[in-house]
């Protein structure tokens, strides 16, 4: 039960990880990323390709982080100039495009079939020692991440965020260009995805494209929304009701014999949906936030 | 590649442009008016294509000749997807007008998850043929083209044509231009637009309903038939110019040949990639695409 606690604990951080990033570019910016999943897939096949040939993962770690935040490069030069909606569309087409080469370059990634035997951090304390040190690690980087976000949003620069968030034209004139600074967060928060992603493949030891579904991006977004957008104790809340919700839908399938994981999968995909309908007309606040706050 | 190569690639990519176009229209359409990008129109094809499936199997051996039972069931099925975009409209959509962009591109997420979801929910994850006439290819001299295929492209223009005649003479047709084209003038100048909400919100349904049936019919039919087409969808869109129903049209014929051209050097699974890199591009060097106003792109 222990280990089980901790497995899922595990989650809840790396999805944490994620959801303070997606925060930071949404919430305090206003850059709807719906491509999150993107860097969080490149941040793990990084670092699990790395690690399978014998690098570090400490550097195989940092490396995670550069590739997923240089990537977001190119992506936010072509679409943060434009309206926000052209970075949705784009960042859409892009973590799609990025789980199509995975799935198809099997001379690198080995395709449908996944990297199986990926390194295990901490894999020297052997079995449950490996997992309890990782999730006091992603506790750190939890903690470190929210610490720095945190700074950002108090500082000159988290109030310029904020002021590109709401009232993007009035910034212009104070002669800032918006997009670099639009940039610089987006590379962040990817590079933080790209840590989570590390985190998951050394965790898990075996990663296939099909954990990079669009709908883990949509998950994300759901935990922030959950817990008020714009908030990282919010984001943190939220990433919890959203864990116990996936894994709560496991434990209902073990009761109900006749639902197939198919059609749970359905179901979760179903609840999903239904949620960002019914709160962004109900509670688009979330169930914390306050109205209008 | 020989010349009759690239000719047979140029007809089948002609062929999935006129198909694109379809919800490349609606998604115009929606940005123009509703002032989002719909991304649930993706999920609206999916149900279309096995709604018809459905009605085609219903009608088996009731009416006489496979593409006639088609004909019907595609009409049938335009009707029912209205009818599901309207109720989105009334339930979603319209609520959230006024509230940012934002709240309406996740809705629309959702909804698409919602339809996708209780799809797979009803009929499984199998995927399904429509039953269709076994023809053979004519064949000039090398150049082939399938019969089925001009059956989908000529389906496809009609229907295109129908619109844009609509748009250019009927009253509410160029009402609706009208509120694409300038909303605040238009309310000024007397337009009551909620019953051109309907319209659009009707028409849109119905677009992406065909578009669904005709890729359903040139493939098969799986839950993320509609999904996996959005993306080309909106790289039309946006290569057009957003808002341009032109455009989107054009958009989409040079999106079906580019992405059949690119088959014999990526591979035919990349097509998703080929679209967004088109997207990129034209973010990159002319964002407001082909036809579009560069002051609706910042």
């Amino acid at each position: 039960m222990d280990a089980y606690l901790i497995a899922v604990g595990t989650v809840v951080l790396i999805y944490a990880l994620l959801a303070i990033g997606l925060n930071l570019q949404y919430g305090e910016t206003g850059l709807i990323n719906f491509g999150h999943v993107a860097f969080f897939a490149l941040g793990a096949y990084a670092s699990a390709l790395l690690a399978l040939r014998g690098w570090p993962l400490a550097v195989t770690f940092a490396v995670a982080a550069a590739v997923a935040a240089v990537a977001a490069i190119p992506l936010g030069l072509a679409a943060l100039r434009l309206r926000e909606d052209y970075l949705a569309i784009a960042t859409l087409g892009f973590s799609e495009t990025v789980r199509l080469m995975l799935q198809e370059e099997r001379a690198i990634t080995q395709g449908v079939q996944g990297l199986p035997a990926i390194p295990k951090l901490f894999g020297a304390l052997g079995g449950a020692r490996a997992d309890l040190a990782i999730f006091v690690a992603l506790l750190v980087a939890v903690a470190l991440a929210a610490w720095a976000t945190h700074l950002l949003k108090t500082s000159p620069f988290g109030r310029l965020l904020r002021a590109i968030r709401d009232n993007e034209a009035a910034v212009v004139a104070l002669g800032k260009d918006p997009a670099r600074y639009k940039i610089q967060v987006f590379m962040f928060g990817a590079a933080l995805a790209g840590i989570a992603g590390a985190f998951y493949a050394h965790f898990l030891t075996f990663i296939t494209p099909d954990q990079f579904v669009p709908l883990v991006t949509f998950y994300v977004w759901m935990s922030i929304i959950l817990g008020g957008v714009g908030s990282v104790r919010g984001a943190l809340a939220g990433t919890l009701l959203l864990v116990a919700f996936l894994e709560g839908s496991r434990f209902i399938r073990d009761l109900l014999p006749g639902v197939a994981e198919v059609q749970m999968a359905s179901i979760r995909l179903a609840v999903v949906g239904l949620a960002l309908i019914l709160f962004m007309l109900y509670r688009p606040q979330g169930l914390f936030g306050k109205r209008g706050g | 590649m020989t010349l009759v190569e690239v000719a047979n690639l140029v007809i089948n990519g002609l062929v999935e442009g006129a198909v694109i176009a379809l919800p490349a229209l609606a998604l115009t359409l929606v940005m123009a008016i509703a002032r989002f990008p719909n991304a649930a129109t993706g999920d609206v094809m999916t149900l279309g294509a096995y709604v018809a499936v459905g009605v085609q199997g219903a009608l088996a051996g009731a009416v006489g000749g496979q593409l006639f039972a088609l004909g019907i069931a595609t009409v049938v099925t335009a009707l029912a997807c209205a009818l599901v975009s309207l109720i989105a409209y009334q339930w979603i959509f319209r609520r959230l007008g006024r509230a940012a962009m934002v709240a309406s591109l996740l809705a629309s997420i959702g909804l698409g998850f919602l339809i996708r979801s209780l799809i797979t929910l009803a009929v499984g994850t199998d995927q399904r043929t429509f039953s269709l006439p076994l023809v053979r290819a004519w064949n000039f001299g090398g150049v082939r083209l399938l019969p089925n295929d001009v059956v989908i492209a000529a389906v496809a223009l009609v229907v295109l044509a129908l619109v844009f005649a609509w748009l250019q003479y009927g009253r509410s047709g160029r009402l609706l231009r009208a509120v694409a084209d300038n909303p605040d003038l238009a309310r000024l100048s007397g337009i009551r637009s909620q019953r051109l909400m309907w319209l659009l919100w009707a028409l849109a349904g119905a677009l992406a309903a065909i578009g669904g049936v005709l890729l359903g019919v040139k493939s098969v039919v799986m839950p993320e038939l509609g999904w996996e087409f959005l993306l080309p969808a909106f790289a039309a869109m946006i290569l057009g110019g957003i808002g341009s129903p032109h455009g989107a049209v054009i958009g989409a014929l040079l999106m079906g040949v580019g992405q059949e051209l690119s088959v014999p050097f990526v591979g035919p699974t990349y097509k998703i990639a080929v679209a967004f890199a088109v997207l990129f591009v034209v973010l990159m060097i002319r964002p407001a695409g082909l036809f579009g106003r560069p002051e609706l792109v910042r």
